[in-house]
């Protein structure tokens, strides 16, 4: 993706200031979708009967956003909660979380909202969260209110939208609004190879673009 | 190339990938075909009490029980064919109790999720209820387990490999409350502490590789949580794993450790070559493409000659070190 030079090349030959990294998890209940979230969102795909999750799965995806250069590190959870000891490992160092849960049941909004706290609590203090209510097909199956979720995205500061893996509504839209509200920006970066806004390293994208990135 | 005489769906039932090394496994399969009549020939030559543990029969073993032999042999060194004989309720009559709602939806849920992409358990009816039903059973009367996910897989590949579902019970169920630790419990305890058990083997056996594991910041979960909780299954290849589960059953838990090391050394090259985290999960998950992955017979022969000397004591004391 990247070029030796310090930057990165449009096809049309323009080029481009900034380069960001940035870790991502997806948290929530088994089942609610995250993975399917993540397939499309990367992919462009959707599997019906997408395999359960065991431990954790990784994915990396790249956007443009005006001048800058998105780059996705996606780690997608095993959502059963038992699995929960684990997790701390997968969200330690993230600068985003997508907490999933699915529209069509009101158990796994609860969950949601767990995850959420837990973040809050235990996540770095900078931590941009998004809630997305997937399986916004099955809305004649609704279980949990858009005015409902949308009333506790507001209290807690969360970005929200209701998406749907299976027809990708709002499936880039999520990723794309959390790209904007990132830092992109070295003052806020720290917490070891994992803080905030991390620069692509030197032999990724060059010396030189290092130097670039993120300024 | 030349057409590969085998199918793009192993004899599993498995889709084989779309990356399948067709000419590796023709190449290993013309050889192997050998190896499976001389190890037919051996096996029947076995009388009397044909599965009491001795030497022999561990010798025998780790060179692959056949097909036919699996099923009965499994039961009896496993010591699930014990379980079921002086356990006071049979299988029928537990799964005429099921009545944990939350758990059985849990299953249900996963049933369509288990080995979506293997043709027994697409086209046929009855896999799938036989896979809910051993999970079911299994649930109800281990409580403190009860449904985990990564159990699915496990049951469902002994029901591809045995083709008898009360056998698949009870071997799910000595392999959960004898064999493996504790990885399914609630709080997943026994996982956690193997995950630090691997961490401190790699790091006196092949300091090099624990020092890039943690430089480019994979933790070990991310890596070896499915190789535990699925016993290989959905990690390598079906015959590579049923060779693992062989040995597993004769010998123990300890066999997980010795296969982790062996596919770790057997990649040290590509694994220090990777200086992106993301390269590094690649290179984890590729594992099952290796040439001697493929090739079970070579593969075990490795496990036994790559993963040191490594005693069921010496587990024993280190799980005892990182005990939760």
């Amino acid at each position: 993706m990247s070029t030796r030079s310090g930057q990165a090349q449009r096809p049309n030959g323009s080029t481009q200031g900034k380069i960001c990294q940035f870790k991502l998890v997806l948290l929530g209940e088994s089942a609610v979708g995250k993975s399917s979230l993540v397939l499309r969102f990367v992919k462009g795909q959707f599997h019906e009967y997408q395999e359960s999750t065991i431990g954790a799965a990784f994915l990396t995806q790249t956007i443009c956003l005006d001048d800058t250069t998105v780059k996705f590190e996606i780690w997608d959870t095993a959502g059963q909660e038992r699995y929960h000891s684990l997790a701390p490992m997968y969200y330690r160092g993230a600068q985003a979380a997508i907490v999933v849960y699915d529209i069509t049941n009101q158990d796994t909004f609860g969950r949601a909202k767990t995850w959420v706290k837990e973040l809050q609590r235990q996540a770095s203090p900078t931590i941009v969260i998004a809630l997305a209510g997937n399986k916004q097909d099955l809305a004649n199956k609704r279980m949990v209110e858009f005015e409902e979720a949308q009333t506790y995205a507001e209290e807690n500061g969360l970005l929200f939208m209701e998406t749907s893996a299976k027809t990708a509504m709002n499936v880039n839209d999520i990723f794309q609004a959390i790209a904007k509200k990132l830092p992109k920006n070295e003052q806020t970066a720290g917490q070891g190879s994992s803080g905030q806004g991390r620069r692509l390293a030197e032999n990724d994208t060059g010396a030189k673009a290092a130097g670039n990135c993120c300024k | 190339m030349e057409k590969s005489k085998y199918s793009n769906v192993d004899e599993y039932g498995f889709e084989r990938a779309s990356n399948f090394n067709f000419e590796m496994h023709d190449k290993f399969m013309s050889q192997y075909i050998r190896t499976l009549t001389r190890r037919s020939q051996r096996w029947s030559t076995l009388t009397g009490n044909k599965y009491k543990k001795s030497n022999t029969l561990k010798r025998f073993v780790r060179k692959g029980i056949p097909v036919d032999h699996r099923l009965s042999c499994w039961m009896s060194v496993s010591g699930a064919l014990e379980l079921k004989n002086k356990s006071k309720v049979s299988y029928f009559d537990l799964k005429k109790k099921l009545t944990n709602r939350h758990v059985l939806e849990s299953i249900e849920i996963d049933l369509p999720r288990t080995f979506p992409d293997n043709i027994f358990f697409t086209n046929h009816e009855y896999l799938p209820s036989h896979l809910y039903n051993v999970l079911a059973a299994f649930a109800h009367q281990n409580t403190d387990v009860g449904y985990c996910q990564g159990l699915n897989y496990i049951a469902g590949l002994l029901l591809l490999a045995t083709k008898d579902e009360e056998g698949s019970f009870w071997l799910l169920k000595c392999l959960i409350d004898k064999i493996l630790p504790q990885y399914y419990i609630i709080t997943m305890s026994g996982l956690l502490t193997d995950l630090d058990v691997l961490d401190e083997l790699i790091r006196v056996m092949e300091p090099a590789i624990s020092r890039h594991i943690h430089k480019v910041g994979m933790p070990w979960a991310m890596g070896i949580t499915k190789w535990f909780v699925c016993i290989y299954s959905e990690v390598l290849p079906t015959e590579t794993v049923l060779r693992i589960w062989d040995c597993l059953f004769y010998e123990g838990s300890k066999i997980l450790f010795r296969v982790a090391i062996t596919l770790i050394r057997l990649h040290k090259q590509q694994i220090l070559e990777t200086n992106e985290l993301g390269d590094l999960i690649a290179c984890f998950r590729n594992m099952k493409n290796h040439d001697h992955v493929i090739d079970c017979h070579q593969f075990m022969k490795d496990v036994f000659s790559m993963s040191g000397n490594l005693s069921n004591s010496k587990i024993d004391k280190l799980r005892l070190k990182y005990q939760k």
